[in-house]
């Protein structure tokens, strides 16, 4: 067995206010000790606005900029804008978004400042819900999940949007996909993103213990699942045309993955299978598009 | 920093909200109502070995390169690294945790690794201090006797073992032949013993040379003299010349007499004395044949060594049994019945009938007869009780007998290498607690790995030092998610041609890269190898690390008892308990 290397700085102090079990504490304490001290990070309204604390606290170790929950990519094309102004080019602008931060509300800003190319390092944590205002559906809610808004009688009728597929289509140099799972994956991504100009996109997958029903100890478990079954597959896309997929040699039913989160201990065998082939579809896509 | 923040007016507030200290002083441990703790389990390898290894560990300082370590890892409860590594074997594979996974670890080779390479590294054992004022004496040189002599001479008591024959170590140099043990290993771990300051005086027999009566001087006494004595078929013409018993046979070999037997052998039995003799007389250049009662299936030997026999052309005819050994001088006539096999008996096998009228005769130049071996103890005195073929021995090893203590094939039924080994530890940590007024029944519970019988004598003799925990690691305390599968490495064989040439020996020991790709195979069951998954997954930062060294340490200040690196952790080596409200 390799040992997980991971830098030894510690941007994340303690005394923070995640959930017991959080995945995106893990996804922050290891994304700041890839990015070190020098960034600047927005915070548009999710969890992450709570979770360092209060003011006039904070347990972040780098410069955070709260910011409203429309506008994380348009404040840090502001932020890097003026660190330009002051011919700071070696501070890194980065946003930390949820999902309901950038595939809902915030995706216009977000294809805006992509569109522009603005040289920013957008992270998206997604943890698939409105979860720091208490589990409501976006479009990031997988298919046929239970959240507040999709209750068990009606669970989530669409599958859940592919933000990849929409930020590879805006030409950006980098867009990768990463999870807690694998560590050394998620720093090797934040590191080469930090070496590459103009807009950059990690879509970072951290499950979530309450608002996916599931014990908090699952949580490392569960997100390593979800690439062996292929629900979020591992990959990089550079200048919106070159694919590389970081294949998992341990590949499990989709099932192994649901059984263990309560948001799915409604589905049915039927909607196991829908599931399937939900997964199956999209990952055939994705090795189309990686082909061409 | 870490400190609450409090404006006594408003001319102290800064002019935008930006943030002033830090979060520290939110002790998020009160959160908590589960607490993970770091916590030494034993892996059901350990658990299974009756010499007591200290597998898991002496694995993960071999892995490490540290071969010095881990030979005197394992020498910490048993001396005979070398001799198991070849002989023994092995339970503690088949209750291997990654037998569940793909192939359970070679330990014996591991074992045998490390008990070849490090002593080239490493100086002799010392001696173990100065001796307490108290004698044990030793009846026999076997693997039982001299585990409790280098035991006791670490318990610094002055040891004298006494031995009927010329050379020491017991069934280790007279039963089993050198193609399996070669003898300058033997040697070598015997004198690693004596260093200690053991005294072995050979040639004196007890009951013969020596009686009970005439050990006074000594404060306990030792009884491990073995299972010498040949069972007989009670068949008509069995003691005549040219019939022997396996083990006479084998000790004459192994003494290097030359015995006459002329070309054809015939061997009864189907366990390992008659394996070992079948082999031995391939090698004299003879033909053996096996004669066995029952089917393959229900032979005694050990598997591997059946299979080892048959390359050698030992051949074995099954279902077949001599009622009358034919002609008194020269060449044997063997009278056997053939046999069907009808419903279990009580060991769980399938029980022989003769098929009536079905007589056949085999003919051989010289017949072995290996039955089996039971003890011989007339030197017993009153108040030494024996039962079913063994003498009886109390949980602590005692006898009948004040001060005399018996163990090894003599005091037991499981007769092999191994636990004649941990009967002699057993034996030592007892008459140390018997010798310093100490409950040793006690101290053997104390001390067991798992749930017993097993028995380590680490922390008896390192007394503050870890103890081995009750809690023995099952295959789904694990997390497999980190690790593939790898093929298990073994030892090689010598091609059959060159073996059937003479004694050297079969296997040989794994090389350097072998063994530690071996040794990397080991899950670690139990045992903490600093992987460090705990540190890369808190979420809190709670796993300390001071100055970049790996603590075990939790801290509970902010540690919210998520469980992730309970979870997390490949071997079972963190504990979660419920937080006491
Ligand atoms: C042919 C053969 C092959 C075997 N192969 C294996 C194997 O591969 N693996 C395995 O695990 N086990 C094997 N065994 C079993 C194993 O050898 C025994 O279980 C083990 O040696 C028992 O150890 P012990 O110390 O109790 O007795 P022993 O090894 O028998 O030693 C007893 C010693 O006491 C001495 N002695 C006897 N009477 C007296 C007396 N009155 N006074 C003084 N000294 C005396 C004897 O000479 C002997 O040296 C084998 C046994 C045989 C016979
Ligand atoms: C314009 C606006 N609408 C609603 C809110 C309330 N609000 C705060 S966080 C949040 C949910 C954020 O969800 P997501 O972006 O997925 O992040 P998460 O909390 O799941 O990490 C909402 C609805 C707000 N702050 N601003
Ligand atoms: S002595 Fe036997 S049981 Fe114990 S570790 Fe060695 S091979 Fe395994
Ligand atoms: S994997 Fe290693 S520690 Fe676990 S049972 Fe097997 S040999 Fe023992
Ligand atoms: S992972 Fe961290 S917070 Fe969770 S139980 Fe372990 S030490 Fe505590
Ligand atoms: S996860 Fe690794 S470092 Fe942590 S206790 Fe387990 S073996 Fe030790
Ligand atoms: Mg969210």
């Amino acid at each position: 067995m390799k040992k997980i290397e991971i830098p030894p700085e510690e941007n994340l102090g303690h005394g923070h206010l995640a959930c017991a079990g959080c995945g995106a504490a893990v996804a922050m304490r290891l994304t700041l000790k890839a990015l070190g001290e020098k960034t600047v990070m927005v915070f548009p309204a999710s969890c992450w606005s709570i979770v360092p604390g209060f003011w006039p606290y904070s347990s972040y170790r780098i410069t955070a900029v709260h910011a409203g929950f429309v506008t994380g990519a348009a404040t840090a094309s502001g932020v890097r804008a003026a660190l330009d102004v002051r011919g700071d080019d070696e501070t890194l602008v980065a946003v930390w978004a949820g999902d309901g931060g950038t595939f809902d509300i915030g995706l216009q800003a977000l294809s805006g400042a992509a569109e522009r190319n603005e040289d920013l390092l957008y992270i998206c944590n997604d943890n698939e819900g409105y979860m720091n205002t208490g589990t409501q559906r976006s479009s990031a809610t997988p298919l046929l999940a239970w959240t507040t808004t999709t209750p068990v009688m009606q669970p989530k009728e669409n599958p859940k949007k592919d933000i990849m597929a929409i930020m590879a289509d805006h030409h950006i140099p980098y867009a990768a996909t990463a999870t807690i799972a694998y560590p050394e994956d998620l720093i090797r991504k934040l590191e080469k993103a930090k070496g590459i100009q103009g807009t950059r996109f990690i879509h970072l997958f951290s499950p979530c213990p309450p608002g996916w029903r599931m014990p908090s100890e699952q949580t490392i478990k569960i997100s390593r699942l979800a690439v062996r079954s292929r629900i979020f597959p591992l990959y990089e896309i550079e200048n919106g045309r070159t694919y590389t997929i970081q294949e998992e040699s341990h590949v499990v039913p989709v099932k192994e993955y649901l059984k263990l989160q309560g948001r799915f201990s409604h589905l049915t065998e039927k909607d196991i299978e829908t599931t399937q082939r939900n997964v199956d579809d999209t990952w055939e896509r994705l090795q189309r598009r990686a082909r061409c | 920093m870490g400190k609450q923040i409090t404006f006594k007016r408003e001319s102290e507030m800064p002019m935008i909200s930006v943030s002033l200290g830090d979060m520290e002083w939110n002790k998020t441990g009160a959160w908590r109502t589960q607490r993970p703790f770091y916590e030494e389990k034993t892996p059901p390898c350990s658990a299974a070995c009756p010499a007591g290894n200290d597998i898991s560990g002496f694995i993960l300082k071999t892995a490490k390169g540290d071969w010095e370590g881990a030979w005197n890892l394992i020498r910490e409860e048993n001396p005979f690294p070398g001799v198991c590594g070849r002989v023994c074997f092995h339970p503690c594979e088949s209750k291997c945790n990654r037998g569940s996974f793909d192939e359970p670890i070679a330990i014996h080779a591991l074992e045998r690794f490390v008990a070849d390479f490090a002593p080239r590294l490493s100086k002799k054992t010392g001696k173990a201090g100065e001796k307490r004022k108290e004698k044990v004496a030793i009846i026999g040189s076997g693997p039982a006797g001299m585990s409790s002599a280098y035991h006791l001479a670490r318990l610094r008591y002055d040891v004298t073992v006494f031995e009927s024959f010329p050379l020491a170590g017991g069934m280790l140099r007279m039963g089993i032949p050198s193609y399996r043990l070669p003898r300058d290993v033997l040697d070598r771990e015997l004198s690693n013993i004596e260093a200690l300051g053991v005294e072995i005086r050979t040639g004196i027999s007890l009951g013969e040379h020596l009686k009970l009566e005439d050990l006074k001087d000594y404060q306990a006494i030792f009884l491990s003299t073995g299972a010498h004595r040949s069972r007989g078929l009670h068949i008509q013409g069995e003691k005549e010349k040219g019939v022997l018993s396996g083990l006479d046979l084998l000790k004459k070999m192994n003494l290097s007499k030359r015995i006459k037997m002329g070309e054809k052998i015939a061997i009864i039995g189907g366990g390992n004395t008659a394996i070992d003799v079948a082999r031995s007389v391939i090698r004299l250049g003879k033909k053996a044949t096996i004669l066995y009662r029952r089917s393959r299936e229900e032979m005694p030997a050990f598997e591997d060594e059946i299979l080892e026999a048959l390359e050698e052309g030992v051949k074995i005819r099954y279902l077949v049994n001599p009622i009358r050994v034919g002609q008194k001088d020269g060449p044997k006539r063997l009278e056997c019945l053939r046999m069907e096999l009808s419903e279990k008996d009580e060991s769980g096998r399938r029980r022989p009938v003769p098929i009536p009228h079905s007589n056949l005769f085999i003919d051989a130049d010289y017949v072995v007869i290996a039955a089996g071996e039971e003890i011989g103890a007339s030197f017993l005195p009153e108040g030494a009780e024996k039962r079913e073929g063994i003498v009886l021995t109390r949980r602590d090893g005692s006898t009948g007998i004040k001060g005399v203590f018996a163990g090894g094939d003599l005091a037991s039924n499981q007769r092999t290498v191994a636990h004649a080994i941990g009967s002699g530890k057993k034996a030592a940590m007892a008459i140390d607690a018997f010798l310093q007024g100490k409950d040793a029944e006690e101290v053997i519970i104390q001390h067991l790995i798992g749930e017993g019988p097993s028995l380590s004598i680490f922390g008896y003799l390192h007394p503050g030092e870890r103890l081995r925990n009750p809690h023995v690691v099952t295959f789904e305390e694990l997390n497999m998610d980190y690790f593939e599968p790898a093929k298990r490495q073994g030892e090689s064989k010598s091609a059959v041609k060159e073996r059937i040439k003479g004694f050297n020996e079969v296997s040989s020991t794994l090389s350097e890269g072998v063994a530690l790709e071996e040794a990397e195979r080991c899950f670690g069951c139990g045992t903490c190898n600093e992987c460090e998954n705990c540190y890369v997954f808190c979420p809190d930062g709670s796993i300390l690390k001071r100055e970049e060294l790996f603590s075990h340490q939790v801290d509970y200040d902010y540690c919210k008892g998520c469980g992730i690196c309970f979870t997390e952790c490949p071997r079972g080596a963190i504990s979660l308990k419920e937080e006491a409200k």
